[in-house]
């Protein structure tokens, strides 16, 4: 038999498959000074105007200021409305990642059109290597959060609910551009110990690693559990920042980098 | 009726999830049941080696094309093929790994050379019916199996820019092989088929140790905790597997031994045969 024909290199004759590899590493960070920033669907999008105005005027005056963002846009109540009724109809988990990307690239465009006097440019994934281009030339991209894994998102044991949802796409672009901190604008100062909107002694927590808030097994956390589980691996991105954008001057602050509402460390 | 629902400053829709966390384990629950629906289950997914069969060029491939046109002619089988990309994909990361480029950069950069196979497949398969099928065209399946045409899937699953740190070392988790495994358990088919260079899975690399030793019939969860590090098959696959409604039977065969595809499409026990569940 014919043996297989093979290009000399470090992994011609790895399987690629063992746990480790001895291969000579050093990162190279694509686009480090980029701040990537969620604006969340059911916590701030779902409110409307009055929520949402005083955001985009400090995401505009931070672009302003010669600060790279580029913006993600969550789901809300959408999400949950599809995913409450694909759930009934015992739809694989693949195909309810791939119906939720329809509500947050829906957001991501009303965006746009609000932020488009801007600047705002709305990007499909597949747009993603023109962000040099979008941001040299002061323009602020805008993309669904969601992650494209769609029909081959993995199911999870106990929830058909996807795992890698807005707040995973928004650690994942800042993990691969080579950013240090993913920023998340929600309607909670961050992070508590349980939903403070149900519970009136949640106790706020203003910085926590990653090991310490698994550690503590709560029954709710403010992110995707599939972030908090990856930070400690992440190469670049090593801090998520969870602000109360209800606040004025919190969006502003967080993009020139101050330490408001909750940062989860790796 | 739907109804919207505010109050607290955000307009709802009534559903089960409704003002919920998504992050809430007892909430999330409520979605969960022991079964997934199952779209096509009665397909096969065929999946070819790239360092295994393609890149030992014709003299590995001509006889499996062979064998699928013949599969062809019994229209009672379905089957969904994909293919590995093989050693140029080593090559790619090994030169990427050099330049520190991220894994998300890896993940991005790799699916071109699958598709390299995938159109040297379907050059010699159109003849008897084959096209390339679109990234998640999926629901033109049942028309691809009317016409008798054989779709030749894309295998690297499409987590690109954005594929998870991975929980050791430096390389992209999610290869062609858990994605055509994933691609088969969304749509709750029947059995995957991967066809390599061995007889099946051994417990070490049967390339550098002679006397490993070789799984015939094993069930998921007794190959669980003796899962060998050096694969034949991607491991993130297996632990997607764990946790996976629909797939209950993945075979290992060897694509060098004319008739092994045959007889695994016709659901007897070649090579590895892992199973989950009832067996």
């Amino acid at each position: 038999m014919t043996e297989r024909r093979t290009i000399e290199s470090a992994l011609s004759r790895s399987t690629m498959t063992g746990p480790g590899d001895q291969l000579d590493y050093r990162p190279t960070a694509v686009m480090p000074d980029v701040k990537v920033i969620k604006i969340g669907g059911q916590s701030i999008l779902d409110r409307g105007r009055a929520a949402l105005f005083p955001i985009l005027d400090e995401i505009v005056a931070a672009r302003q200021l010669g600060i790279q963002i580029v913006v993600l846009a969550g789901g809300g109540t959408r999400a949950r409305h599809i995913y409450s009724i694909a759930s009934e109809l015992e739809i694989p988990t693949g195909v309810v990642a791939t119906l939720g990307k329809y509500i947050p690239m829906q957001n991501a465009r009303m965006l746009q059109m609000l932020l488009a006097k801007h600047g705002g440019i709305f990007m499909l994934p597949d747009d993603f290597e023109k962000l040099p281009l979008y941001l040299q030339m002061g323009c602020i991209p805008i993309m669904s959060g969601m992650p494209p894994f769609g029909y081959w998102e993995k199911r999870e044991t106990g929830s058909r609910i996807p795992q890698h949802r807005t707040d995973a796409g928004v650690f994942l672009s800042a993990e691969f551009l080579g950013a240090r901190r993913g920023l998340f604008i929600k309607d909670e100062d961050g992070l508590y110990t349980d939903d403070p909107k149900k519970n009136p002694h949640a106790r706020h927590i203003k910085s926590i690693t990653a090991a310490e808030l698994v550690a503590m097994g709560l029954p709710d956390v403010v992110l995707e559990r599939v972030v908090i589980e990856y930070l400690p691996r992440a190469q670049w991105c090593k801090e998520l920042q969870v602000i109360n954008g209800l606040v004025p001057g919190n969006v502003l602050a967080a993009l020139k980098g101050e330490d408001v509402g909750s940062i989860i460390r790796a | 009726m739907t109804k919207l629902v505010s109050g607290d400053g955000r307009t709802h829709i009534q559903s089960r999830l409704m003002r919920e966390s998504l992050q809430d384990r007892g909430v999330i629950s409520q979605t969960e049941s022991d079964r997934d629906l199952q779209v096509f289950p009665d397909v096969t997914l065929v999946s070819i080696g790239g360092q295994s069969i393609f890149d030992r060029g014709k003299d590995a491939i001509m006889p499996l094309v062979e064998e699928i046109v013949q599969l062809k002619r019994d229209k009672n089988l379905k089957m969904v093929i994909g293919v590995g990309g093989g050693t140029r994909v080593r090559h790619t990361i090994s030169i990427a790994v050099d330049l520190g480029l991220p894994v998300g950069g890896m993940a991005q950069l790799v699916g071109a050379m699958e598709e390299l196979n995938a159109i040297l497949l379907n050059t010699l398969l159109a003849p008897h019916g084959s096209m390339p099928m679109q990234r998640d065209h999926f629901w033109d399946l049942p028309l691809y199996f009317d016409a008798g045409i054989t779709p030749i899937a894309i295998s690297v699953p499409p987590y690109h820019f954005w594929e998870p740190p991975p929980d050791a070392g430096h390389l992209p988790m999610h290869g062609s092989d858990f994605g055509l495994f994933q691609l088969a358990e969304v749509l709750g088919m029947k059995q995957v088929i991967y066809v390599k260079d061995e007889d099946g899975l051994y417990d070490r690399d049967p390339k550098k140790h002679p006397d490993a030793r070789r799984f015939g019939k094993i069930t998921l969860d007794e190959l669980l905790p003796q899962l060998p590090d050096d694969n034949i098959l991607d491991r993130e696959l297996y632990h997607a597997w764990s946790h996976a409604k629909n797939l209950t039977r993945i075979t290992i065969i060897n694509g060098l031994k004319f008739g092994q595809l045959t007889r695994a499409m016709r659901g007897e026990d070649v090579g590895t045969v892992i199973t989950k569940g009832a067996p």
